[in-house]
Parts: C-alpha cells; sequence; structure tokens
C-alpha cells in the first residue's frame, strides 16, 4: 500500500469533503448528546447512576446481550461451517436465510415470538417466553443472527481443506483439528463476528418493545429506559443513559478496530 | 442472498474431514430454521391467513403503498449518497495521509456501535425545534428536518455509513500500487485513473456495500421510530407503519407488508447477483 | 484465550442469575403485583404506590413489590391480551377493557359491583397552545384554519386519540363549530382537521412531548397532560372548548391473571385502594377529575346543591392551586350511544375517522 500526503488543491478538497460529512453526519450528534448529558452538571448524572431501575436495565441488557452473542457465536460457527464446507439440497435457501434478521422489521420479529409464544400462540412453552425475559433473549438473538455467520464464512472458504485431511490422518481428533489447524485461521474473523454480534444485541429496541411488556425493573432494557425517560420527562436521565451506550459503542469500536487492523491484515 | 464481496465460491465438499457430516448439519439447520425460517412462515402463514384477497387489499392500501414507497426512496437516497461518500471516504482512507486519520479511520465504524435509537436521541438533540441548529434550519431557511422525509434520511445516512466505506476499504488496499503506478507514468490523469483503472475493479465492492446498507435501512427501525412524525402517506415508513398496525391489532396487515419488503430485498439481491454474474461471464 | 472462556462463563452464570425481578429487601415473602397502565397516568400513579405500599405493609405486614409498564392505551390491552400476565390495568378508555373481558382475561361483571363503574378518573379534552398563542386559537373550530399545524396521537394505538377525535366530532354535532353545519358537518370537520395533523404519534405522552419539543402549534391532548405539564415546569399554555368531551378512565382486576400469579387479594385491595381519599387526592393532584364526591367536592367540582360528607384528613392534602373549571357544554361518551356505537360510527373499518384518515392527501 502507499499512502502519500495530499500535494494538489484536489485532494485536499476530497479530504476536507470527506472529513466534513463525517463531521456533520455523526461527530456533531455525538457533541449534541455529550453536550446534552453534562448540561447540569455531574448532579444528575450521579442520581441516573445510582437509579436501581437505570441499573437493572443495564444489567439485564447486559446479561441478555451476553447470552444471545454466546448462542450466536457457538451455533453461528457451526452454520458458517456447514454453509461453506458441505453440500446438500436446499444449502443456498439456508443461506440466504441467514440475511433475513438484517431486513425483517424487528417489531414483525417480535410480533412473530408473540404468535408462538402467546397466550393463544401456536406452542404452550413450559415457562413465560413473551413478556418475560427468555422472549427478550430470543429477540436479541434474532436479531443479531448474521453477524458471526457473515464473518466466519468468508474466511472458510479461503481455508483449504488439506491442512485438515493431514491433520486427520496423522491421528489427530477432530476436535484438536479443528482447535490447531482452523480457529487459529478464523480466530479474528470470528471475534469480530462476536463485537458486532454484540453490538447489534445491546442495542436492540424494536423486537424488545413488542415483546418485553417494558416492565420497570423487570423486562426494562437499557434502550427501553432511554426511550421511557424521555416520555416521563426525565431528558437529563434518557441522554445520560443514551451517553452510556455511546460510550460502552466506543469501546466495542476500540476492540473492533483492534480486530479489523488483523483481519486486513491477514488479506481478508 | 449471499453477501460476500469477492463473489468467490470455493468447493464444498461432501467429506468433512473434521466433524461428522450429519450431527453439524443438524445442529446447523436446526438453528436456521428456529430463529428464522419459523418466524418468517409465521409471517407468511398470518399474512395469507384470511386469503388472497385480503392479502392484496392490504398490501394495495394506500398507506401500506406509500409507507413501502417512502421507505424504498428514501434508503435509494441515502444508499446513492452513501456509495458515493463511502467510495470518496475509502479512497482518502487508504490513498493520502492526514492528521488524525488514525482515529478517523476507527471512527467510521461508531455508527454500527451506537444503538439505532440512540442514533435517533442524538438527532433529537441536534436539530430538534428547540435548538440552535434547528431554529436556524427552519427559520432561516425553511427545512423541517425532524418528523419529516430529510430526518429520516438522516437517520438512514447515520446507520448506513461505514457499509460501502468497509467493503471498498479492503479492496482497494489489495489493488497493487504498481498498477496504478503504471497508469500514471503513460499520462493519465489520476481522474482517468480512478475511473479506468481503479474503479473497475472496486465496482463489485461498492455493489456490495449499496446492497448491505440498503437491506439495512429496510428493516431500519429504532432511529426512525424517533424523528419520522408517522403521518400516513408523508412521513410513515414502513417499519412505523408496521409498528402501527402491530400495535393496533392489524396483525395480518402487518405481516403482508412485510413479507412484501421481504421480497423488496429478495428481488433486490437477485438482480445484483444477476448483474454480477453477467460481468463475470 | 482462556481468560475469555473464563469471562464467557462467569458472564453466562450473570446472565442466568438475572432472570427474575428486582429482588425484594428483608421483608418476609414480599409479593409482586404487576400494574399495566395507559401513558399517561404514571405520575400518578408514582404517587399512589408507595401510599398503597403502606397500606398494604400496616393491614397485612406484607411488603408489595410493584412492577409497572406503560404504553399506548391499546397497544397495552393487546399486549395483556397476548399473554403480558399483569394482575392489574388501568386504561385510557372502556373498550380496551371489553377486549379483555372478549378474551374472558376479566370477568364480564367487572364493573357492576363498583359504585363509579369502575370508572377512576375523568378529564376533558382541551387544546394546548404556545405561551403567547401566537395562532389565536381558541375553540375547535380554529384547528381546521389553513396552515395550522396540529398534533394528536394516533387513535389506532392510542385511547387518548379516540377521546380527542370524539371531542371534537361531538362539538361539531352539538353545533359548537361555527362554519361546519347541516348533513356533513362533522365528515367537513374532521376532514380539515386531519388534514393539518402534523405527527400522530403513538401515545398521549408521546404526542404531547412532541408538542413541548416545539413541534406544531396546537396540540389535542387532555386537561391532566396540560396540568401535569405545567406542574413539570412546562411553559406552554391551553384552552378550554366551549364544547367538550369529558374523558373517563377504567382500571380493572384481570382475573385470569390474578388467580395464575395468586395475587387477586393485593390486585382487588389495590384497584379499591384507587378510589379512597389519598387516592383520589393523588390523582387531583397530578391534574386528573377525581370520582368521589367528597374529594370532588375538596376540588370545587361539587353538583350544586349536593349533600356530601366531609372527606376525612389524610396523607395527601389538597393542592389548592389546582382549578378545575366547568365548561359550557360538557359531554360524555353517552353523547354517542356508549362505546360500540361510537367505535363502530368513527374508528371501525369502514368507521368516519377510518377513511378519512385513509384519506388524507400525501
Amino acid at each position: 500500500m502507499r499512502e502519500i500526503s495530499p500535494r494538489s488543491p484536489w485532494a485536499i478538497l476530497l479530504i476536507v469533503i470527506v472529513l466534513g460529512y463525517a463531521g456533520i453526519l455523526f461527530i456533531a450528534p455525538l457533541i449534541g448528546i455529550i453536550s446534552a448529558a453534562f448540561a447540569d452538571g455531574l448532579e444528575p448524572i450521579i442520581a441516573t447512576l445510582n437509579d436501581p431501575s437505570v441499573q437493572h436495565a443495564f444489567y439485564i441488557s447486559f446479561a441478555l446481550a451476553i447470552g444471545a452473542t454466546a448462542i450466536n457465536a457457538v451455533l453461528g460457527l457451526i452454520a458458517a461451517w456447514v454453509l461453506t464446507r458441505q453440500r446438500f439440497r436446499g444449502r443456498r435457501l439456508f443461506d440466504a436465510l441467514v440475511d433475513i434478521p438484517f431486513v425483517f422489521s424487528p417489531v414483525i420479529a417480535g410480533y412473530a415470538m408473540i404468535v408462538l409464544f402467546g397466550r393463544e400462540g401456536w406452542i404452550t412453552p413450559p415457562f413465560a417466553i413473551v413478556f418475560a425475559l427468555p422472549g427478550i433473549l430470543l429477540a436479541k438473538t434474532f436479531v443479531s443472527l448474521p453477524y458471526v455467520i457473515r464473518e466466519v464464512q468468508p474466511v472458510l472458504e479461503t481455508l483449504t481443506p488439506e491442512a485438515e485431511d493431514a491433520a486427520y490422518t496423522i491421528g489427530a481428533t477432530r476436535w484438536t483439528t479443528f482447535r490447531k489447524v482452523v480457529l487459529p485461521e478464523i480466530w479474528t474473523a470470528l471475534l469480530y463476528g462476536i463485537v458486532l454480534t454484540f453490538a447489534r444485541a445491546i442495542g436492540e429496541f424494536g423486537a424488545v418493545s413488542v415483546i418485553s411488556g417494558n416492565i420497570e425493573g423487570y423486562t426494562e432494557t437499557a434502550t427501553s429506559f432511554v426511550f421511557r425517560a424521555l416520555n416521563d420527562r426525565n431528558a437529563s436521565g434518557a441522554y445520560i443513559v443514551s451517553l452510556l451506550l455511546c460510550l460502552i459503542s466506543v469501546i466495542i469500536l476500540v476492540l473492533m478496530n483492534v480486530l479489523r487492523s488483523r483481519v486486513v491484515r491477514k488479506g481478508v | 442472498m449471499a453477501f460476500d464481496s469477492t463473489g468467490v465460491q470455493t468447493n464444498p465438499r461432501d467429506t468433512d474431514a473434521v466433524f461428522g457430516k450429519w450431527g453439524l448439519r443438524w445442529v446447523a439447520l436446526g438453528y436456521l430454521t428456529m430463529f428464522i425460517l419459523v418466524p418468517v412462515l409465521v409471517i407468511n402463514v398470518q399474512g395469507l391467513r384470511l386469503g388472497l384477497d385480503v392479502f392484496w387489499e392490504s398490501i394495495t392500501r394506500r398507506e401500506a403503498v406509500s409507507a413501502i414507497w417512502l421507505t424504498i426512496t428514501s434508503s435509494a437516497i441515502m444508499t446513492v449518497i452513501n456509495v458515493v461518500i463511502g467510495t470518496l471516504t475509502a479512497y482518502v482512507l487508504v490513498h493520502y495521509r492526514f492528521p488524525g486519520k488514525r482515529l478517523f479511520n476507527t471512527l467510521v465504524d461508531l455508527p454500527f456501535a451506537i444503538p439505532t435509537m440512540v442514533t435517533g436521541v442524538m438527532l433529537v438533540v441536534l436539530y430538534g425545534p428547540q435548538t440552535a441548529i434547528g431554529q436556524f434550519l427552519s427559520d432561516e431557511l425553511g427545512i423541517r428536518v425532524l418528523f419529516a422525509v430529510p430526518g429520516i434520511i438522516l437517520a438512514l445516512l447515520f446507520v448506513g455509513y461505514p457499509f460501502v466505506i468497509r467493503t471498498v476499504q479492503p479492496v482497494l488496499l489489495k489493488i497493487e500500487a504498481a498498477q496504478t503506478e503504471a497508469a500514471q507514468t503513460i499520462g493519465a490523469s489520476s481522474w482517468t485513473t480512478f475511473w479506468r483503472v481503479i474503479f473497475p475493479i472496486i465496482r463489485p465492492a461498492i455493489l456490495t456495500g449499496a446492497l448491505l446498507s440498503f437491506a439495512r435501512s429496510l428493516g431500519e427501525f429504532g432511529s426512525i421510530i424517533v424523528v419520522a412524525g408517522n403521518i400516513p402517506n408523508r412521513t410513515q415508513t414502513a417499519t412505523a407503519y408496521l409498528y402501527t398496525q402491530v400495535e393496533a391489532g392489524n396483525l395480518q396487515a402487518a405481516s403482508a407488508v412485510s413479507m412484501v419488503l421481504l421480497l423488496v430485498a429478495f428481488a433486490i439481491t437477485i438482480g445484483v447477483d444477476v448483474f454480477r454474474w453477467r460481468r463475470h461471464a | 484465550m482462556k481468560h475469555l472462556k473464563l469471562t464467557l462463563a462467569a458472564a453466562g452464570l450473570l446472565a442466568l442469575s438475572a432472570f427474575a425481578p428486582v429482588a425484594a429487601q428483608d421483608a418476609p415473602e414480599p409479593i409482586t403485583l404487576t400494574l399495566a397502565g395507559y401513558a399517561v397516568p404514571r405520575e400518578a400513579y408514582g404517587d399512589i404506590i408507595p401510599l398503597f405500599q403502606r397500606y398494604w405493609l400496616d393491614q397485612t405486614g406484607q411488603q408489595v413489590i410493584v412492577l409497572e409498564s406503560y404504553q399506548a392505551s391499546g397497544a397495552q390491552s393487546r399486549a395483556v391480551a397476548g399473554g403480558f400476565a399483569a394482575d392489574v390495568v388501568a386504561l385510557s378508555i372502556e373498550p380496551d377493557i371489553t377486549r379483555l373481558v372478549d378474551a374472558g382475561l376479566v370477568s364480564e361483571d367487572w364493573k357492576d359491583d363498583n359504585p363509579y363503574s369502575g370508572i377512576v378518573t375523568q378529564s376533558l379534552v382541551v387544546l394546548a397552545v404556545r405561551a403567547d398563542n401566537p395562532k389565536n386559537i381558541l375553540d375547535w373550530a380554529d384547528l381546521a384554519a389553513e396552515g395550522v399545524e396540529i398534533i394528536t396521537p394516533d387513535p389506532a394505538t392510542s385511547g387518548g386519540a379516540q377521546w380527542n377525535i370524539l371531542g371534537a366530532a361531538g362539538a361539531a354535532e352539538r353545533g359548537f363549530v361555527p362554519g361546519y353545519e347541516g348533513e356533513t358537518a362533522v365528515a367537513d370537520f374532521l376532514t380539515a382537521l386531519a388534514g393539518n395533523v402534523l405527527v400522530f404519534d403513538r401515545d398521549g405522552r408521546e404526542s404531547y412531548l412532541t408538542f413541548e419539543r416545539g413541534i406544531g402549534d396546537v396540540a389535542i391532548t387532555y386537561e391532566n397532560e396540560v396540568i401535569g405539564a405545567a406542574l413539570a415546569g412546562g411553559t406552554d399554555a391551553y384552552v378550554y372548548p366551549a364544547s367538550t368531551i369529558l374523558i373517563e378512565n377504567p382500571v380493572a382486576v384481570v382475573d385470569t391473571y390474578v388467580d395464575q400469579n395468586g395475587t387477586r387479594e393485593v390486585a382487588e385491595a389495590f384497584v379499591e385502594f384507587l378510589w379512597t381519599a389519598d387516592a383520589q387526592r393523588a390523582f387531583a393532584n397530578r391534574g386528573f377529575r377525581p370520582v368521589t364526591p367528597e374529594v370532588r367536592a375538596q376540588y370545587g367540582l361539587a353538583e350544586e346543591g349536593e349533600e356530601i360528607a366531609e372527606a376525612g384528613a389524610g396523607a395527601v392534602e389538597v393542592n389548592a392551586s389546582i382549578v378545575y373549571p366547568a365548561v359550557e357544554d360538557e359531554f360524555t361518551i353517552e353523547h354517542f350511544g356508549g362505546w360500540s356505537e361510537a367505535r363502530a360510527t368513527y374508528f371501525g373499518d369502514e368507521g368516519l375517522f377510518t377513511r378519512i384518515a385513509a384519506e388524507i392527501q400525501g
């Protein structure tokens, strides 16, 4: 790669346009929310952080986002493997299905779960799913499903099975072969997918708002709290929790970039 | 709908050295069936529950048509802007050195990481009618941002910002410097170099990025719900329409419209696939 | 990698332990009561719940944890019908409780034994305007003027929105909207009004907040919302139309769920508590018109010549600064022949407002 300092005025103009656009599009709103959160000093911030319903909302958001990420990391990895390495009737159909959560309105996904597991639903589950925490877990899992698969798939496609065959023939177990031969290759992409999955899962609002009943201190997530705080005339609470969510995003962002540079260096 | 940027298909093999073929396959297909196929089937059954006539009526209702149309047009406008600015941004990030570049490169992913509902709140904080910017725009320029179409497009631009950049950037990085140098030494201007040499190579990646951001914005909800005015036929997007219909208990109508949105997404993906396949052939 | 695995495992445990509502403190076997409310009375319930918790503790020695959820009345009612196992519902309009009766969740005689027919608060549909009323909006007719931007919630999801539309329609029917007379008065007026609506939010609270954020010239809203806004430091003004509808908000115990949850006793006690003088005053101090005669008298709402027992003093004092004026022509849902008639005429599939809303020009 060849990086140069801009010399012509056109090049400088180009850089100004690119940076200016980003500045207006998302740096300005970011600064806006920071100043809104700090508008009344530290007192409301401390009050918000000490609010048990805020703490509980973050707790629920984190715990269920981690749960959804774990499900999608393990099963997504298996699905990516099967979709790239195996050939069977219907493979293309299943491969196409993976992107559906991307385009599907999350509200409709939430509603589909009510049709399935609601009071007069198709299935009567042994424990409450909708309007309870398992429903939120399902919703978060659905919306964040594609990321691990879509990150891992291209890397798996570049791997040749010969190394695996070799390891296998010299007597390595399947698990060892996977761990020693395949995992090191896909590790970075997998982690990147996991980070994206977590980001999407923790930020989910639409499906959760339909399926959770928004019960304060029970099924209310951090994003639902922001929505409620706005309706409670608790603007500062909404802005502070929004800023906290942004802060989490920045941590996610740094992780993503460390991983991205590794992915790019590997030429993926 | 395979969104891989390279379009390369390696040979999946029938013999699987590492894991047993069937065990893993059933786990994977069970997972995809349970989490995706079943909800989609539920929606299809719900949408068609009252027969084809009712289905047709609910997708041809004026509010439904305008909501779908508003979503498609604002997503399309967003995609065009994203393609231009995303390609330029990727180009700048790959080719030029400037202060703060590393930080900027990190910030590009911010819209991926921020919950989209928070995006909506941020736009309200910045462009709301009580803010200086909001007042300036409405009083001096006569532009209403929030609860109007510009707000919807702005929210989509925010949410879709990284897609084109992040699909084009790695391809640009891979283009050998020699290739562009060669073109420049034979006297081509940098514009011609870009158009004749670089653009054909990155075109598939641009398409993929455009497709991803378009698809993503069809399903976008969190930010839209905060900034859109929800007026039928005017500022109600498809997701907002769906939300209202679900909350209002018109579940068959909601299901029918979301089936149409899925079909739109599929049609576009297939269209792009065909386009790509023709170019390869 | 090892560390990551440990962290994930720990996080998993954390996730499992989170599958429980906020834990109680130290009282023996506290009971949990779930309240599903419509959007606007949340502050009032915020005042009343602690009173009830104290009352229940005094009566039984048991702690009550109250889980609260608020959203648009229609949406809330559908969520409860769909499986949200709330013990008590506090909704904006009676049809949203009727839906639960039809679903077999609330018994058919839910309001029969109650002296107030299950109605716990009243309010009026009013018009919120900007502080100095620059568009000079004084009554219903002004909403139909060219270029007036109206904020009102969506009748498809919000019960309050239905009160608003019925308020406008009733005023027109009763001849209080000059310029709209004859056979098509109501249809013409509603068409002009709907054409001026700028934002249809999903519930009454969201709608009023949109107005508070500076959007629109006038919000069709409820007396309790504008009083609540003023108490919260809002600077917008409001006007009472000469003719407007009396809003009546019902509450009910959800029989099926309280029997499932084992909460019937506490749920019934909570609902009864809402008609005590303290609870009624708490509502009144948040802008809701009380329904019990003795508390109505304390807020200057007694009927003339009515004999009323003195309301006992309690934990909640009367806020004398809140005034509930009379309007020239106050009508109730009975003007339309009751809810089922009103719903069929205005909001059913072929209802007048349904058709008008579908025709708003884009």
